[in-house]
């Protein structure tokens, strides 16, 4: 088991990409090696060390083994996670936007706040958030007709708007509320959202949306029987039929 | 007199203005209207290039300011370069340059108007044509959201309701007009018809609409956002039985809540239109080239807006590298300002964001961002005192003419002394 | 600048393989020359390519890019100290375009359709495209001035519309796509064959083409015209193709080369009543092209993966929309044509685009004469043009294209040929259909050759054409061709082994034709009333100024060729 515990030694405002911070990019690294990654702050390319204290403590076969601790506020660090298809993350505070961007295994844990577009075309993982998320969880890039394809988003406080954007499969938990047009163009994907939000499924063709709170529904949904779920009765609706959709969305009310 | 004259206000970009030019001055401008006639007069100029020092803004020669801009373009780590709009094309592929060169962000005025339209053309394309073709063939003309009248005073008359062409010879008495807006605008008044929608509730509208056009009406609640079903069906069937129907859309709908899902969704039902007749749609661009700044960043990036070069590559992301978003987080830590008016158009809190990073302004007119830049560069009007390229809300690409000299040096003349700095700078 | 020791094909000069010496002097292939000396011993040295036809600039293209931040963030590489940053893999930003050609060894490339009335466009693209000579060509299939025109048989009218459209538009020669049919589509219809009425001008599609290309003959240009045939892309639509060649057999052509050169002809090679019993055509077509010597055409070739298609060809584009539920942009231009773009990609496993990748190389492989097929794959219609190699390889080596034939659909085997061909191309097959082929169906004297005066251009590749065997070498043959060991552009070395080593600007090329004065004047009168009442541009902002055309070549044609001076062109000039 390796541990690599990373601190911030900047004050910065400028934001720091770096995707090197990433169970796939660390573990077959020593200290000095991952001191040298290159990480960019703003339009200055520079290593890890001049931004971050690094600590490491044991040793990794691979991945797998392998868990990076953020320490303190990464809300600045975009990029987090990229790509990466084992391993752990822990961010003890917020960490920035992009984190776990593609993502193909392994699990993320931010136990303050995500920014936006966190798991933007994820594959496969999870990625647990005690506090709330920004916009576009779980969606697409610009353009492309697919977002997230696999794995599972969870997040304990809200999120914010587009959340699984072009959703082409796994899983978006959201406990509190989301912004307006969660699971726009799903595609085969689920979410749950345990608060409110407004207009889910705009274009819909597959998938599912659970709303645990209130809803207002797009005039191109039918409305179906009601359901029965966990004691809780839901609003079935089924669309969206601008696209000729079959998607599922279960609202506990509309308003 | 120099006649076919552009004018270089608003996105109509008329061509056909004639202006008078005497002792080196502009002296009448006949054929525009008021909102044009106005900008080519010109008004307040800055004099000389600035620099500010102790808080205060003293005169300098172009080469300190130059210089001065260069160092803090060189110094900035996130530097975002911001306007272009409303100067010419030949300026904004040097602004491009200088963005590669220093490693900043090239963002347009089009992030605080129509960039949710580009974002919704990036989800569905968007079936055009030309202002010529509405003038020549509508016979139906819908403005959603916008408020030619005001806006674009010559629309109308020039390519829109009143235009008359070969399959149009009756003019405004052969079309039909109509209005979407949330108030009861000039441009509705004179419409055929009226819509008032609730505040955001395009959306809905839109896929009411959508449901009626694909045979589902049935379906479709019987108010829609307050609007009876039936007015949605009667405004269905005037757009299924047009001949040729254009729908112009403006800030009304992009930016009310559901932005770029707005804009996407009015783009499919036009799309699903054409199934049943001829449908094209369009946006009310308002500056009178930030559909060029656009085209020049397409071809040059790949991308028409909001491209971040800091890692020497192109990076386009609106919502992260917007000039309001950038600004909000507190990420640019300098900004070149040119042919804009941010500390007026922005929001209050990202002025603020603005005042507290160096700004240099590039810019014939004074203006409330001046108050808050650090370097001040004076330039030639483009289209007036400078030749150049300018594009029209329908993509139309046309060249600026130079009317009189002018003591001031081009944008484009002015951002390429700002490279040959920089360039200097880092050898 | 002297290359030594290459193995040199220059078919046009009747060189086929032979070990020589070749010097640039001035930018030009000459006797003798100084200078820097580049060592190609035993390597494959070729003209530089030239691309007659590609969607490289303009609206369209730009549409593309905007439509598709997907495919710019694809292909994204870093400016350094020579090249500005690159983008885009169907719908590279303009820097890219200059680059990766110049990288495969090609100096030159022809955007392939344009509208007079936005050639500005065209022009502010082209210019930012580095290192290539390139040139536009100009739509004239649906402008009512060329339907009026021709509905009243007024030939040298029409002559001098073309004459002024290609100043207009500095273009360089008549592109016709789907003719009418843009005008239909202005209300949403189309002309469903060569005899269809084209709506409110009682003409025909054959009426359109024969005029046209009478036109084009008369004026003398250097291109014949390059036709996108009606109903390209739809099942069955070879027998369009086959009736609208013959409509042009008996057409004098004014200088030795076709009257008609088709656009992507792979697209218009289709059998089939609809997209079930969908088959390939292209043994008719290419038996066609064995039997008449009127036309040459370029492939079209689709190969498997994204791309962009784009076109003039307007309501094609809607209905490829609705048919893969795909984005749709459309751009209708006043009095004159259509356009459309609509991004796809093509499945090896889908019958249809199985079927198609087939039928392009049929098309190569059973035409038997080189000099009448281009290689193209339409970029980015069919593929991107990055992908030449792959298509080279494949027109040289049947074991790679048994390899492929066993992984794409299994309806190829039923529904084309290609199974049966045993044709492999060689060298000189190639350097015909990539240089010396287009260079000639262009008429661009200077281009595609190695003769003493031609352009400077030359290409050099790690290939020993003395030691290697393309057919079982396939896999060398493509990587070799995608990085050329040398690129030359007006002797200037541009390109390494892959690395762009300077980026000199290209030139652009224009045809300025001489009319009558009289025609020209009787036009102008036309024109005059047509932008007073009809157009939303003033006529004397819709010429394209010389300031867009920063390094122009332009090519003399029509009367004052004949008659030795440029006199009428003149009237024109000062018309506008
Ligand atoms: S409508 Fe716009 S472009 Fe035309 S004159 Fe008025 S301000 Fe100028
Ligand atoms: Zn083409």
């Amino acid at each position: 088991m390796k541990t690599i515990r990373l601190s911030l030694t900047t004050e910065e405002t400028v934001p720091i990409e770096a995707e090197r911070i990433s169970p796939d990019q660390m573990a077959g690294l020593e200290l000095d090696q991952i001191k040298c990654l290159e990480a960019w702050l703003g339009n200055r390319r520079i290593t890890l060390d001049a931004l971050f204290s690094i600590q490491v403590e044991g040793e990794a076969q691979g991945p797998e083994s392998t868990t990076i601790v953020l320490e303190g506020d990464f809300s600045r660090v975009k990029r987090v996670g990229e790509r990466m298809t084992a391993g752990s993350v822990i961010a003890k505070g917020n960490l920035g936007m992009h984190a776990g961007n593609n993502m193909i295994g392994g699990d993320i844990h931010i136990m303050g706040d995500a920014g936006d577009w966190l798991g933007r075309e994820m594959r496969g993982g999870k990625i647990v958030v005690d506090g709330d998320a920004g916009n576009y969880v779980g969606a697409g890039y610009r353009g492309e007709r697919c977002g997230m394809r696999g794995g599972d988003i969870v997040i304990a406080g809200s999120a914010g708007a587009f959340l699984g954007e072009h959703l082409c499969g796994g899983s978006i938990r959201v406990e509190g509320n989301c912004g307006d047009f969660p699971g726009a163009a799903n595609q085969g994907g689920s979410i749950f959202i345990g608060g409110s939000t407004h207009l889910p499924g705009a274009e819909m063709v597959k998938g599912s949306i659970i709303v645990g709170g209130h809803a207002h529904m797009l005039p191109s949904f039918v409305r179906m029987e009601d359901v029965e779920m966990e004691g809780e009765r839901f609003v079935k609706f089924s669309g969206d039929l601008v696209e000729n959709g079959k998607g599922e969305i279960l609202v506990a009310e509309t308003v | 007199m120099t006649e076919d004259v552009l004018c270089t206000f608003c996105g109509c970009l008329c061509d056909d203005l004639r202006v008078e030019v005497a002792d080196g001055r502009v002296q009448k401008v006949r054929g525009a209207c008021r909102l044009g006639a106005s900008k080519i007069m010109g008004h307040d100029r800055i004099k000389t290039p600035m620099i500010r020092e102790d808080g205060v803004l003293r005169e300098a020669t172009y080469d300190q300011a130059c210089a001065r801009a260069a160092q803090i373009l060189l110094e900035a780590k996130r530097p975002v370069l911001y306007g272009w709009a409303s100067t010419s094309c030949e300026a904004d592929r040097k602004g491009i340059l200088l963005a590669e060169e220093v490693g900043g962000v090239m963002d347009t005025t089009a992030t605080v108007c129509h960039g949710p339209s580009i974002l919704g053309i990036e989800e569905k394309g968007l079936a055009g044509a030309t202002l010529g073709q509405v003038k020549n063939r509508a016979d139906l003309i819908i403005f959603w959201g916008c408020n030619p009248a005001e806006a674009h005073p010559r629309h109308a008359l020039r390519y829109s309701s009143n235009a008359c062409g070969r399959f149009t010879p009756e003019g405004r008495s052969g079309r039909k007009v109509m209005v979407v807006d949330v108030r009861e605008t000039r441009s509705a008044k004179n419409a055929d018809k009226f819509l008032r929608l609730i505040p955001g509730t395009d959306y809905e509208v839109i896929s009411a609409m959508r449901m009626i056009l694909g045979g589902k009406a049935d379906v479709v609640p019987e108010t829609v956002a307050g609007l009876p079903k039936t007015q949605l069906v009667e405004t269905v069937e005037i757009m299924k039985n047009a001949r040729f129907g254009v729908i112009f859309f403006g800030l009304g709908m992009t930016h009310s809540r559901g932005r770029y899902k707005n804009v996407d969704n009015a783009l499919s039902l036009v799309a699903e239109l054409n199934a049943f007749t001829k449908f094209v749609v369009m946006a009310m661009r308002g500056h009178y080239n930030v559909a060029g700044i656009g085209q020049v960043m397409a071809c040059a990036s790949g991308y028409p807006m909001s491209v971040d070069y800091s890692r020497g590559a192109p990076y386009f992301n609106p919502g992260e590298t917007t000039i309001c978003d950038l600004l909000n987080r507190k990420e640019a830590d300098a900004a070149l300002v040119i042919a804009a008016d941010p500390a007026s158009n922005f929001p209050r809190s990202t002025v603020e964001a603005l005042a507290e990073v160096p700004v240099i302004q590039i810019d014939p007119f004074e203006n409330p961002t001046t108050l808050l830049a650090d370097v001040v560069i004076p330039s030639a009007i483009a289209g007036v005192e400078a030749e150049g390229t300018a594009y029209r809300m329908d993509g139309m690409c046309l060249r600026l003419r130079k009317l009189v000299d002018s003591e001031f040096p081009s944008d484009e003349a002015i951002l390429q002394r700002i490279i040959d700095n920089v360039r200097r700078l880092r050898a | 600048m002297i290359i030594r020791g290459g193995i040199v094909y220059d078919p046009a000069n009747g060189i086929y393989g032979e070990e020589m010496d070749l010097f640039i002097e001035g930018g030009r292939i000459a006797e003798e020359a100084a200078g820097p000396e580049l060592d190609a011993s035993g390597l494959l040295v070729m003209p530089g390519g030239v691309d007659a036809h590609s969607h490289i600039a303009g609206t369209k293209v730009n549409t593309g890019r905007i439509m598709r931040p997907d495919d710019s963030r694809m292909g994204t590489e870093p400016r350094n100290p020579v090249c500005r940053p690159c983008t885009g893999y169907t719908v590279p930003n303009c820097y890219a375009i200059g680059y990766r050609y110049a990288r495969m060894g090609y100096t030159t490339a022809f955007e392939a359709a344009t509208p007079i009335i936005n050639a500005r466009h065209t022009h502010e693209e082209l210019e930012e495209i580095p290192i290539l000579d390139k040139g536009a060509l100009t739509l004239f299939g649906s402008n009512w001035t060329v339907l009026e025109c021709v509905r009243d048989k007024d030939l040298a009218k029409l002559a001098a519309y073309v004459a002024w459209g290609l100043r207009a538009s500095r273009g360089y020669g008549v592109k016709i796509v789907n003719p009418g049919g843009g005008e239909a589509w202005g209300f949403g219809a189309n002309v469903k064959g060569l005899y269809d009425t084209v709506p409110n001008f009682d003409v025909t599609p054959a009426e359109i083409i024969e005029s046209l290309a009478k036109a084009n003959e008369m004026l003398g240009l250097p291109h014949s015209i390059h036709l996108h045939f009606n109903n390209l892309g739809k099942p069955g639509n070879y027998t369009t193709a086959i009736e609208t060649l013959d409509l042009l057999k008996g057409v004098q052509a004014s200088r030795m080369r076709q009257v008609v050169h088709i656009a992507h002809m792979q697209f218009s090679a289709y059998g089939g009543t609809g997209w079930k019993d969908f088959e390939s055509k292209g043994p008719a077509i290419a038996d066609y092209f064995n039997r008449h010597s009127h036309a040459t055409m370029d492939l079209g070739m689709v190969l498997f993966g994204p791309a962009t298609t784009m076109t003039a060809d307007g309501p094609l584009e809607y209905a490829n929309s609705r048919l893969l539920h795909a984005k749709w942009a459309n751009c209708d231009y006043e009095l004159e044509d259509s356009s459309g773009v609509v991004p796809l990609v093509y499945g090896r496993k889908m019958p249809i685009n199985a079927i198609q990748w087939a039928i392009g190389l049929e098309l190569a492989l059973m035409t038997k004469d080189p000099w009448k097929v281009i290689m193209t794959t339409d970029h980015p219609n069919g593929a991107p043009f990055v992908n030449y190699p792959e298509v080279i390889a494949l027109l040289m080596s049947r074991p790679k294209r048994e390899e492929e034939i066993a992984t794409v659909h299994e309806l190829v085997k039923s529904r084309t040929a290609l199974p049966t061909l045993e044709r492999e191309m060689d060298w000189t097959d190639i350097a015909v259909m990539t240089r010396a082929g287009p260079a000639r169906i262009l008429g661009l004297e200077d281009k595609g050759h190695l003769g003493k005066g031609a352009d400077g251009d030359v290409a050099v590749y790690n290939l020993r054409p003395d030691e290697i065997d393309p057919s079982r070498d396939h896999a060398l043959v493509k990587a070799a061709l995608a990085k050329a060991r040398y690129t030359i552009k007006g002797g200037t070395l541009v390109a390494r082994d892959g690395e762009i080593l300077s980026a000199p600007p290209g030139r652009t090329y224009w045809v300025d034709a001489g009319v009558a004065e009289a025609d020209a004047n009787r036009l102008m009168a036309d024109l005059k009333d047509k932008f007073d009442r009809y157009y939303s541009i003033q006529i004397s902002n819709y010429m394209v100024q010389d300031a867009y055309i920063s390094h122009p070549n332009v090519i003399r044609a029509g009367l004052q060729v004949r008659e030795g001076e440029d006199r009428s062109s003149h009237a024109l000039a000062r018309e506008a």
